[in-house]
């Protein structure tokens, strides 16, 4: 660097710039006002970049009334606080999976393995629009749903408005995770058809989202936090 | 969002002139940001993908030289340890401070855009680059002539 070079340097550490404003609350507003039209489709994976961090911070301060607490990301999934659920089909537990099929066609239509904690045999694998995979599984005397997809597939996308439900960050083999617990939660499930339906089923049970090699992973059904995480440790 | 709305928002003043067009610029950049985020090409660095966006609102309220805040300089703070300048000295060195910054303002845009973005805002060629969407040669060009300029404008010689 020449003389001038460290001279412009230093000058650009002495400029008095106005006091950079908290415009979160103001981004989030409009995103919220405009959010209908929003092809939420394919923000899911980067947003992560971007809020990721601000939602842990968030978490860290539950008594914080900053808008970001409304709206968490993991992977192909955006969490969002709301006071009211949005109308709901209510769904029976393994109700709108999609098509069984072996788990190597589900691999093939979803273009990645699908994992599963050691089970006997060999369980269906139930695929949405090629993009959604679920397994059925026992555990701890309950069925519960295995769902995958991956983080940056544009095709999948889902999104957990959450009435009274705690939201939890955990970890999983030291990946970031989400543990959803306490009153009924909706999930919008974003279809490729065109057109870019929502479907919005209404759900009880308690939900264990987290990262796994690229694909976010989500357990959902009756299990206690400490079974749900024993479970996805051994995915 | 947070992490980023302070180097956002002082690329946005730096290049609009203006604290409530900086203001409006990063929101709108936000908001679009977020929209595009299936654009933005994974494992890239978000930075300066932001900043892009960041800086093509803020050309978009751009304000003539005439209209611009103008850029002033901190107070002077004894940092502990320093040795304490004389009163001339203080008072010499605070003007050239004034001067350089002044010959800074008068640059045609696109190079006092690029001499900002690579020294006011310490990003790299790279960054600076990308963010003012022009090749990394381009950056390299407008530096050397805006730098070429200044020296000129302040009567020094070629170093």
């Amino acid at each position: 660097m020449t003389t001038l070079e460290q001279r412009l340097a230093a000058l650009g550490q002495e400029l008095e710039l106005p006091e950079a404003p908290d415009l979160a609350p103001a981004v989030l507003a409009r995103l919220e006002s405009r959010r209908r039209p929003f092809p939420w489709r394919r923000a899911a994976a980067l947003a992560l970049a971007l809020l990721a961090l601000a939602a842990v911070a968030a978490f860290a301060v539950p008594d914080s009334r900053s808008a970001i607490l409304r709206w968490f990301h993991l992977g192909g999934v955006s969490v969002e606080r709301v006071e009211t659920l949005p109308p709901a089909v209510e769904r029976a537990q393994a109700g709108g999976l999609g098509r069984k099929v072996t788990r190597r066609q589900a691999a093939d239509l979803v273009g990645f393995r699908i994992a599963l904690p050691p089970v006997e045999g060999s369980p269906p694998v139930y695929v949405l629009d090629d993009a959604l995979a679920t397994v059925v599984l026992r555990a701890y005397g309950h069925a519960v749903l295995l769902s995958q997809f991956s983080s940056s597939n544009q095709d999948a996308l889902k999104k957990l408005a959450v009435g009274k439900t705690t939201i939890e960050p955990v970890t999983v083999n030291g990946n970031p995770g989400l543990w959803l617990e306490g009153g009924p939660h909706t999930l919008t499930y974003l279809a490729r058809d065109r057109s870019f339906r929502e479907r919005t089923v209404r759900i009880h049970g308690n939900v264990l989202l987290w990262l796994r090699n690229g694909i976010t992973m989500r357990l959902e059904g009756p299990l206690t936090r400490s079974q749900a995480l024993s479970l996805a440790r051994r995915v | 969002m947070r992490i980023h709305q302070g180097i956002s928002f002082r690329t946005a003043y730096l290049l609009t002139g203006s604290a409530v067009d900086a203001e409006e610029a990063v929101q709108d950049a936000f908001v679009k940001a977020y929209r595009a985020l299936g654009r933005f090409r994974r494992g890239a660095a978000l930075r300066p993908w932001l900043l892009r966006i960041v800086a093509n609102e803020a050309h978009n309220r751009r304000r003539s030289a005439a209209r611009r805040e103008r850029l002033a300089l901190r107070a002077t703070q004894d940092r502990p340890g320093d040795a304490v300048p004389s009163p001339e000295a203080a008072l010499l060195a605070g003007e050239e401070r004034e001067r350089l910054l002044a010959a800074v303002e008068r640059l045609p845009d696109e190079q006092r855009d690029t001499v900002t973005c690579r020294y006011f805002l310490e990003l790299s060629e790279e960054e600076t680059a990308t963010v003012l969407r022009v090749r990394r040669g381009t950056v390299k060009s407008r530096l050397a002539r805006g730098l070429d300029r200044l020296r000129a404008e302040l009567g020094e010689e070629d170093e």
